[in-house]
């Protein structure tokens, strides 16, 4: 193989895979490769991407096809977990060790020695800032705490691959941005991510390049751009709350990029359609001064009302 | 901006409160109990004791001179109930070891404490379930084998000197209930695992009694009988409904006098554990 | 240097699972109360001296109540109890806590999980016994009606070796129980205490007993009542030993094998 077609080889493959618990079709007859960089796994809840990750990380065999990870079959290999670490979503842990031993113990069962476990330790539980709270046991951490000592297991070993599902869950949005920025560091030095989510904005942060699953099967694939462009073919919703809502309606109905303007029969709250969101927020801020907007929100950021019009369409 | 104190806050809603506001507890929690048929078999085996002695009264009311093999004064209700004691170990291990032990370890707690429920109506839900689990296999079976009695031999047992009878069976399978339950709450209360509580609460019964049988027959020890919980509540079922029990050497009172101190030390260990939130040190 | 082409070495996996269980299982109120249990001869053997001293020469004689504990308490009742209380949960708990998806997605092999979490329950429960054995043995058999205790003693091994046998044997049947089936602690019971009466009928039954084969490894016969007075056999001490290990080793093996195959998905 090239050195070219080395970096650009599937680093994950899905071949024809389904998987169904009983009657239920998790995932169905999926044919995909991930290669290395960031790749962002997008889906509703119930759309399949935790049996896509599960599946990606062995826990669970396909019930058909084949899924491959850095070219072995992911099921039945724990080879790959030297190269291999992951985020799981449930909220987990062994309540009575300490972060550091927690990270220890994990490191120690990947096979290094009590020097390296020391210090792949440290660097782990710096990169995601919970050096001061290493010797508090993970029982007596916060919801936030507990997601990163998680991340941390994963990245302590330091993986070519990395299968994080839901990272930021429960994060504030400092330690949030920490992440993003952890993940598109990882994706710059050459490792593989998989990022399992259903916040769009949150992955769009990390990563140009994603799957949407839906139903157990992939809607959609590539740069995130071309959902988003999606998304300004679709009305984009606003609604905004006002002290004068109705000279804010006034204003804004003028604009090229509204199609509608509703009242809210409580009188409160202006709802805008437009299908050039960045061009309305763009033109929105003198209007939101005159008018008092005092909280506005989009009830459609996120990937539902992506995949309610893909659906449709 | 005023900026709010963050801290736990109890409930204290200030409209009208509904009495029985643990009864939602206790239904769910039965009604997920008695869909498992596994369950519902040993339940109905429960009964098998309280078939056998429909046929003894049976029997002795059709061949009366078996009356000297199978008695069927009151000592008849005070055997079946102390036999029943087994079944109430049985079923509380199998359908109320995980009550508290599940909501610790998943934070249901509190989910419940943050509605207007206080902790002894959580605690008092709980307890109903192994309490109506236990009063199946030996309240009502036991009435109902006093009222077979009645119907099958009414001059004998419908006598003013054998009317005694009904509050006894009455008495003895509250007492087994109540202190069988307290127990089995108090250890799934120490745990966050029901298969842990139930072979805790199973390994604590076998092992008192064990312990019992090598003191009070290896040793000659007496008072070791206060050791094994279903000796002690024998013991109560022996005074009431005065059977003779070579296990039971020792005074009654002093029976209901352990039981009544296990009674008390389940509630404590179920207040010091019955908490919203677990403080890790 | 890591190979990373290979799983961690047996040996090396299953050290470092048996420090992670070890750890979460001897402090832990479950080994509190097994402690409990499993030091109670210990309590018997300081009262029953205590008795001597104070009251005169107890119904039994210290040879007579240390064969009663090692043949009936601990061997037939209270290490079976131990293992199934450990022996079951040695899965089961990393599947109701969520953390065994730690343990599959390091590069453990499942053979070395199993192994390492059996080894760390053999472990604590042998600790938890071997001491309450050892001293049970010297108090009682330095009593002044006991034996000389020179002779004595060649006992003590014989009789820890049964003992660690026996929770390995009853480990080895209860953990394939836990991986086998969702509920497992229903047939351990039914087996401790329904299917092991079988021990004492006459006949050839009795050989699929493990009592049966257990008991034939020690020379105590104490007094017992019902069946077990009437009907206990003795069986070959030799042959006691091979089946014993044979099933010990077979029950792990099958154990291993079902935990290889099977699937945990543990969000649901």
């Amino acid at each position: 193989m090239t050195t070219a077609a080395a970096a650009t080889a599937p680093v994950l493959e899905y071949t024809r895979a389904s998987r169904w618990y009983g009657p239920v079709i998790a995932l169905n007859d999926v044919t995909t490769q991930v290669p290395p960089g960031v790749t962002g796994l997008l889906g509703p809840n119930g759309a399949g991407k935790s049996t896509f990750l599960k599946l990606a990380a062995g826990q669970l065999q396909p019930s058909q096809g084949e899924v491959k990870l850095l070219g072995v079959p992911a099921w039945g290999s724990p080879e790959v977990f030297h190269r291999v670490g992951l985020c799981p979503e449930a909220d987990a842990f062994w309540e009575n060790l300490t972060g550091r031993q927690f990270l220890t113990t994990l490191l120690r069962l990947s096979g290094f020695d009590e020097a390296e476990c020391k210090e792949r330790t440290a660097r782990a539980l710096d990169e995601v800032a919970l050096a001061a709270a290493q010797d508090r046991k993970i029982g007596g951490y916060s919801r936030g705490m507990r997601q990163r000592i998680k991340l941390a297991q994963a990245i302590a070993h330091d993986p070519e691959v990395l299968l994080l599902d839901e990272p930021v869950t429960g994060m504030d949005p400092l330690n949030r941005r920490r992440v993003i920025d952890l993940v598109r560091r990882l994706g710059r030095e050459g490792k593989t991510v998989v990022v399992s989510s259903h916040i769009l904005y949150e992955v769009e942060a990390m990563t140009r390049r994603v799957l949407l699953v839906h139903n157990g099967r992939i809607l959609a694939e590539g740069d995130v751009r071309e959902i988003r462009d999606l998304l300004d073919e679709h009305p984009h919703t606003v609604a905004l709350r006002a002290r004068d809502p109705r000279r804010l309606a006034a204003a804004v109905v003028c604009w090229p990029a509204v199609v509608s303007v509703r009242l809210d029969p409580a009188g409160e709250w202006v709802t805008v359609e437009t299908t050039r969101p960045d061009e309305f927020y763009g033109a929105l801020h003198d209007a939101a001064l005159e008018a008092g907007v005092v909280e506005m929100h989009s009830p459609d950021e996120n990937l539902e009302s992506v995949f309610r019009y893909l659906v449709a369409r | 901006m005023p900026i709010y104190d963050q801290g736990y806050r109890r409930y204290e809603a200030r409209g009208p409160l509904r009495k029985a506001r643990f009864w939602p507890i206790t239904r769910e929690a039965l009604r997920l109990v008695l869909s498992k048929r596994a369950f519902l078999g040993l339940l109905l085996a429960g009964f098998i004791p309280f078939v056998v002695r429909v046929a003894q009264i049976y029997i002795v009311t059709q061949y009366p001179q078996a009356d000297r093999v199978l008695p069927i004064d009151g000592r008849l209700f005070g055997e079946f109930l102390n036999q029943q004691i087994g079944f109430t170990i049985l079923l509380v291990i199998f359908g109320a070891s995980g009550l508290v032990a599940n909501d610790l370890r998943t934070g249901a707690i509190l989910a419940y404490l943050s509605r207007p429920l206080t902790r002894r109506d959580y605690v008092i839900g709980k307890l109903l379930v192994p309490l109506f689990l236990c009063l199946s296999v030996t309240l009502a079976p036991g009435l109902l084998l006093y009222a077979t009695g009645l119907s099958l031999a009414p001059d004998f047992y419908g006598k003013w000197e054998l009317a005694w009878i009904g509050p006894a069976i009455v008495v003895h399978a509250c007492a087994i209930s109540l202190v069988v339950s307290l127990l089995t709450l108090a250890i799934s209360a120490l745990s966050r695992s029901a298969r842990v509580a139930g072979l805790a609460l199973f390994g604590l019964m076998v092992g008192l009694e064990m312990v019992r049988v090598i003191l009070q027959h290896g040793f000659r020890q007496k008072p070791a009988m206060l050791l094994s919980i279903q000796t002690n509540l024998r013991a109560v079922g022996t005074a009431l409904f005065g059977i003779a029990d070579r296990e039971v050497v020792m005074a009654w009172g002093w029976s209901a006098l352990v039981l009544a101190l296990l009674s008390l030390g389940c509630l404590y260990v179920l207040r010091s554990r019955v908490r919203a939130v677990e403080i890790v040190t | 240097m890591r190979d990373t082409t290979r799983p961690l070495p047996f040996a090396t996996a299953a050290r470092g699972v048996f420090d992670l269980t070890l750890d979460g299982m001897v402090f832990s109120r479950r080994s509190l109360l097994m402690g409990l249990l499993v030091a109670a001869p210990m309590a018997f053997a300081v009262l029953y001296r205590v008795l001597a001293a104070t009251r005169g020469q107890p119904p039994l004689g210290p040879t007579d109540l240390y064969a009663l504990m090692v043949a009936v308490y601990w061997i037939r009742n209270v290490l079976p109890l131990a293992a199934l209380f450990y022996a079951t949960s040695l899965v089961a708990d990393e599947v109701e806590g969520k953390t065994l998806t730690y343990l599959l997605t390091r590069p453990l092999t499942r053979a070395s999980i199993f192994a390492g979490k059996f080894a760390a329950y053999v472990a604590t429960t042998f600790t938890l016994a071997l001491p309450a054995a050892v001293l049970t043995f010297f108090i009682l058999m330095t009593a002044p009606t006991a034996p000389p205790l020179a002779a004595a003693l060649a006992d003590l091994p014989r009789d820890l070796g049964v003992m660690l046998l026996t929770l390995v044997a009853y480990g080895a049947l209860f953990g394939l129980l836990g991986v086998l089936l969702k509920r497992p602690v229903i047939p351990g019971l039914v087996f401790l205490y329904g299917w092991e009466l079988l021990a004492n009928v006459p006949g050839y039954l009795p050989r699929f007993t493990l009592t049966a084969w257990l008991r034939s490894l020690v020379p105590y016969r104490p007094a017992e009542d019902g069946l077990a007075g009437l009907f206990q056999q003795v069986l070959p001490a030799g042959q006691g030993l091979a089946v014993l290990i044979f099933v010990s080793i077979a029950f792990v093996a099958a154990a291993v094998w079902i935990f290889s195959s099977r699937e945990y998905v543990l969000d649901q």
